[in-house]
């Protein structure tokens, strides 16, 4: 039987999910995700291995694949750009034909996109082990995760700016900072545009590379970054819509 | 002169597809006249990205300026890539 700590609040069910309260209190009464009792004073709890496995046995597989090497599913793996494009348009074709989506399917293929592509364009030539990206999406949960196996956001941004000291630094210089057309290349703008698109679409993010998690959700433009327990070398995205 | 951006592929994302498009796109450029615009139409494309447009329209604003006419662009990817270009290159589109 479940013991009383296995029950966690609405808000920390949020936190877990990386989406808002009124989602979650959505989702109950649609009973795509169910609050699994009523505390004694009336409000919801969750079971929390529940919620873990909402959120997804795919981001599980990511993260075990950019944090020990697991063996992938061909499913899974894109081992180069064109297989890539490929997905991606598959995807586009089947978020196209949701009409909820009408507005946004375009915005949410495109920060794939972007995402994904950053991990070719930095990569190319300098894979540390294992080439090419993780990428699988969930329509009915309503996200896409994306991983890599590169050197990182920090060692990439290094190249260009050398005064930059931790995995933190780097993400925050990569989704805020314009390099302009004079910097010595003009890769790296791509996550500028996936933090402003994110900021105001009801899109979320989660993403982490090095031992810096940041989460961008909409209406909320200040960077939220905080240190990761599990460091790895690459980059792993969760974009939820 | 009028390009229609769809005959480039309607899914504009990545900077190597950008380069590529590009490349291909020189030979038609030696049509243009002096004083021509140059229209790029936007109709049809489902979705834009600033990897695939910094490698197709920053070096074409660069080198016409204004005579860079881009038309059909209500497309969120594409409206929103081509304000972020527009930073990058700080300088604006004309857009109608």
């Amino acid at each position: 039987m479940a013991e009383e700590k296995d029950f966690i609040t609405i808000g920390e069910a949020a936190e877990i999910l990386k989406v808002s309260i009124d989602t979650l209190r959505r989702w109950d009464k649609s009973g795509k995700l169910s609050s699994t009792k009523t505390s004694e004073a009336g409000y919801r709890l969750y079971y929390k291995p529940q919620v873990k496995i909402f959120l997804n046995e795919l981001f599980g597989l990511a993260k075990d694949w950019v944090l020990k090497e697991t063996k992938l599913s061909p499913e899974f793996y894109c081992s180069n750009s064109a297989v890539f494009q490929t997905r991606l348009i598959q995807m586009q074709d089947v978020l196209m034909a949701i009409p909820r989506l009408s507005n946004i399917f375009s915005l949410v293929v495109a920060v794939a996109g972007e995402i994904g592509n950053n991990s070719f364009d930095h990569n190319l030539g300098n894979w540390p082990d294992v080439a090419g990206v993780f990428f699988m999406y969930d329509i009915h949960k309503r996200n896409i995760i994306l991983a890599d196996r590169g050197v990182g956001v920090f060692a990439t941004l290094k190249r260009i700016k050398p005064e930059l000291n931790n995995d933190e630094e780097a993400l925050r210089v990569a989704f805020t900072e314009i390099i302009s057309g004079r910097s010595p290349e003009s890769r790296g703008n791509g996550l500028k545009f996936v933090s402003k698109i994110v900021a105001e679409n009801p899109i979320g993010l989660v993403f982490q590379s090095g031992d810096a998690e940041l989460t961008l959700t909409k209406d909320n433009s200040d960077l939220n970054i905080k240190h990761s327990p599990e460091p790895f070398r690459g980059c792993l995205a969760l974009i939820t819509f | 002169m009028k390009i229609e951006l769809k005959k480039f592929g309607t899914t504009l994302i990545s900077r190597q597809n950008g380069r590529e498009a590009f490349a291909a796109f020189q030979s038609q450029l030696t049509a243009l006249d002096e004083n021509e615009n140059l229209e790029l139409d936007f109709e049809g494309v489902i979705t834009f990205s600033p990897s695939w447009g910094d490698e197709f329209l920053s070096p074409l604003l660069k080198k016409y300026n204004e005579r860079l006419v881009l038309i059909n662009a209500n497309n969120p990817s594409v409206k929103a890539t081509l304000e972020l270009l527009a930073k990058i290159n700080q300088k604006p589109f004309i857009i109608r």
